[in-house]
């Protein structure tokens, strides 16, 4: 187990430096031009002379290549440079940022876990009958609808008809409710009926239907023989949903005033804030590896069958 | 494992619980911010924070604030004159080449530093420091040097005498005065210590991507503000903005570069009285205007320039595309801008005069979908707009489907933003579009970038038989010392450039204000990056 934990994180360096090239140079590839953003934002003419001022404070007259090895030779000790836009580093204001986003992303997938947990044993228990159509109808909505609208819906019934919860700002659990609610929705919405049909699955197999013979209680059955085996694929799916909420907070944060990651974020790819997006994305691909390694963990510890043959137990 | 579901599901039930407990805290109106002087707070929003406000530098410091807490020499008013500021009164030299600024008397920064001659000029050696930086702006180049001339009187002397040294010192920055203390490393172009400056207010807190929160200067020399405090709240998105209005987060919207969408300012203008909602706009600030090229294609012919001038329907264009957000332009400069109120003709929207011009000057008609020809040349222009500007774009569009109506064909090309200046730099372009600069830029700063190659303006006049002669004019006008030959020669510029239908005026931008009747009247700075904090009170009601 030790081993194959330590393998998969030695192959994250590798698929971090492939990510941070690919970054690198899709940013400079595309035909927009930094400095005039800068000159833009500044307020000051684009003259000639200015651009390539602009340019050369920025350090955007040398080769790319040079620029990348400067880029990587810094970020390896930590130093991601300095924002275009603000002329801050980039580091400690994303870590400044980071807790907020945490803690969105933290409640959403609590949320997630909470709310679609319930949903889809409710569904699976009761198949084809309303609860089951009405978690279908859910997840129907979930799916269906971006989550930046559901963020408008959300604030134009609660914050300005209702006037109950605050439309922005970070502050207590009033704050926290409809962002968090945006960004969980279609992670829930599609774990709910995951774990339906996989519960559903896992009740045709043998050993449920010799449990049942056996006139275990229903309760037991469903909790020790369908459950334990039905969360396997919800597992996996919940790895992808870690990342899909730190992602989710991109819009929603713009949308709900909130000072995290993912606002910061989004100005920075208004703004063609390079050092900023670089750092960004390269966070967002190790949080997401980080998941994949953890759901990884998780599975071969919940399924013995995987852990053997990880471990090279036939 | 359900153990893990069921506790889950407790803390779920528990945090619903304390969700409802916290309910009457969630309905408490919002609180004013800690650390405010006594008296109203005035909550406002931006999209980002209002940076270190260094005095003499650009980005990431934003303009609204650094004309918070700096004040000018001299103030440029609405109506294009200037006021003395700091300087209470000048005298300029015979030449024009030497400004002596008599500083007003007992004036000190927040941290109670005398602003004196010594320190002015500490400034400006500052700037001057940092000369390339500002180079943009054409009074960093002329400034040889500023001196001491008694303990309130700065003397600065210039290479040429160049009119506009006013205007440009009531700029935002850079010529603009923090207390010499506060310099890192005897200068700014490093940065400052702390914002500390002369104005109406006073930074008093930070916090980075949340607010911005500006306290009232109690020993401020001129009047004291009714407001005691301003919060700027950090808001990014537009719809966020128009949200946080409705539900009382913010008091006041204001701004040039859409603050909120035009649609949205439409709902609130509509929402007007019986919602306690003031929503207004203000004078021209600038104009959008088409470079027509008359140096390249079909729009080298005068007649399709005035052809074009006449056929585009502007007032359905702002009443569709911006909802009324802005006001029609007839002519390059608004009538309010300095020395443009000269009564030139518009040329009227008028497709019957469009289609004889075009006629008469032997563009006809074929049979090929009603385009014109002349000499089996298609009467085809290219309008090149930035691609991401959606505003841009839906002009753009009834620009193309008003002038198909007289038969001329427009090719629309959107591009990136560094695609289409490249195009401005080297006139591949038929038609552009151009925004002039802005008080106080215009019309000395803006008719002046006419002489440089790399401007849209100088490409789209080559054409012109007398660009040699406008170009002349121009450089005439920056040094004429006397007020009435000066106006002689804008007169005269700007009727051919007019008479030449070089440019087809579209808009004039406005700048919005958006407020709670609380708020009290909104007045409108003079220039777009000024926000007139200072002159607000509160309704008395």
């Amino acid at each position: 187990m030790a081993g194959f934990i330590l393998r998969r994180v030695l192959l994250l360096l590798p698929m971090l430096l492939g990510a941070s090239l690919v970054v690198f140079l899709m940013l400079r590839l595309g035909p927009s031009d930094p400095a005039m953003d800068y000159l833009r934002l500044s307020k000051v003419p684009p003259t000639p002379q200015a651009l390539e001022d602009a340019r050369m404070m920025l350090g955007l007259d040398r080769p790319i290549m040079t620029q990348y090895l400067d880029w990587l030779g810094k970020a390896v000790r930590l130093d991601f440079g300095t924002s275009y836009a603000t002329r801050r580093p980039v580091l400690p204001d994303l870590l400044h940022f980071l807790p907020a986003t945490l803690q969105l992303a933290g409640v959403a997938l609590a949320l997630t876990i909470g709310l679609s947990v319930p949903l889809g044993i409710w569904a699976a228990r009761y198949r084809e009958r309303w609860p089951d159509h009405l978690v279908r109808l859910i997840a129907f909505i979930g799916v269906s609808m971006p989550n930046f609208w559901l963020g408008f819906l959300l604030v134009l019934l609660f914050s300005v008809h209702l006037g109950w919860l605050p439309a922005m700002g970070r502050g207590g659990l009033a704050h926290l409710v409809m962002p968090a609610l945006a960004i969980s929705f279609m992670s829930l919405a599609i774990n709910a009926r995951l774990l339906r049909a996989s519960m559903l699955e896992a009740a045709g197999q043998p050993h449920v239907r010799y449990a049942r013979l056996r006139g275990l209680p229903e309760r037991r059955v469903e909790h020790a023989h369908v459950l334990r085996n039905a969360w396997l694929p919800v597992i996996t799916a919940m790895g992808m949903h870690v990342g899909e909420m730190i992602g989710g907070t991109l819009i929603i944060e713009s949308i709900f005033g909130w000072p995290g990651v993912g606002r910061y974020a989004v100005s920075a790819i208004l703004n063609r804030d390079y050092p900023v997006i670089q750092c960004f994305t390269l966070a967002m691909v190790a949080i997401f590896m980080l998941c994949n390694l953890v759901v990884d963990i998780v599975y071969a510890l919940a399924d013995p069958r995987i852990r053997l043959s990880a471990e090279g137990v036939e | 494992m359900f153990e893990v579901f069921r506790g889950a599901a407790r803390a779920l039930v528990r945090s619903a619980l304390f969700a409802g407990l916290s309910l009457p805290s969630i309905l408490a109106p919002v609180s004013s911010p800690a650390g405010a002087a006594e008296g109203p707070d005035l909550a406002f929003s931006w999209p980002l924070n209002a940076g270190p406000l260094n005095p003499h530098l650009y980005s990431p410091n934003q303009m609204f604030a650094q004309s918070m807490v700096y004040e000018p020499l001299v103030r440029y008013r609405a109506d294009g004159t200037v006021v003395p500021w700091l300087a209470a009164s000048w005298d300029v030299s015979e030449g024009g080449r030497v400004y002596t600024f008599a500083l007003r008397e007992g004036v000190t920064f927040s941290n109670g530093e005398p602003f004196d001659a010594a320190a002015a000029k500490a400034n400006f050696d500052a700037i001057l420091a940092n000369r390339s930086r500002h180079a943009w702006l054409e009074l960093a180049n002329q400034i040889v040097s500023a001196k001491v001339a008694g303990p309130h009187l700065l003397r600065l002397t210039l290479k040429d005498a160049y009119y506009p040294v006013l205007q440009e010192l009531a700029l935002p920055r850079p010529f603009r005065f923090v207390a010499p203390s506060q310099f890192v490393e005897g200068g700014t172009k490093d940065g400052i210590v702390a914002p500390i400056g002369t104005g109406p207010w006073v930074l008093s807190e930070t916090s980075l991507g949340e607010r911005d929160v500006f306290v009232r200067n109690e020993a401020y020399w001129g009047d004291r503000p009714a407001y005691a405090s301003v919060t700027v709240k950090v808001i990014p998105d537009p719809n966020t903005r128009a949200i946080a209005f409705e539900t009382g987060e913010i008091d006041l919207i204001y701004g040039t570069d859409g603050p909120v969408s035009p649609d949205t300012f439409e709902r609130f203008r509509s929402m007007g009285e019986r919602a306690g909602i003031a929503a207004a706009l203000s004078e021209p600030l600038e104009s959008r205007v088409l470079a027509l090229n008359t140096n390249r294609g079909a729009t080298r012919d005068l007649a399709v320039r005035r052809a074009i001038n006449h056929a585009v329907d502007k007032d359905t264009m702002i009443a569709t595309v911006l909802y009324g957000t802005q006001r029609r332009a007839d002519t390059l400069f608004a009538p309010n801008v300095p020395y443009a109120d000269i009564g030139l003709a518009p040329y009227p929207y008028d497709l019957e005069e469009a289609r004889r011009l075009l006629e008469e000057a032997g563009w006809t008609a074929s049979g090929d979908g009603g385009i014109r020809e002349k000499d089996g040349a298609r009467l085809s222009i290219e309008l090149c707009f930035v691609g991401t500007d959606a505003v841009a774009k839906s002009m753009a569009e009834i620009v193309q489907a008003d002038l198909r109506r007289v038969g001329i064909e427009v090719l629309l090309t959107g591009e990136e933003e560094s695609s289409i200046y490249a195009r401005q730099r080297d006139g591949r372009f038929g038609m552009i579009f151009n925004r002039t600069w802005g008080a106080p830029y215009d019309p000395h700063a803006f008719v002046s970038s006419m002489r440089l190659p790399s401007h849209a303006d100088y490409q789209a006049q080559l054409g012109l038989a007398d660009k040699a002669e406008i170009d002349a004019m121009i450089g005439r006008a920056l040094v004429s010392t006397d007020e009435a030959a000066r106006q002689e020669i804008y007169r005269d510029l700007l009727t051919r450039l007019h008479d030449q239908a070089v440019y087809l005026p579209l808009t004039y931008v406005t700048a919005i204000a958006v407020a709670r009747k609380e708020v009290g009247p909104v007045p409108f700075g003079a220039m777009s990056s000024e926000i007139p904090f200072d002159r607000l009170a509160p309704a008395a009601d």
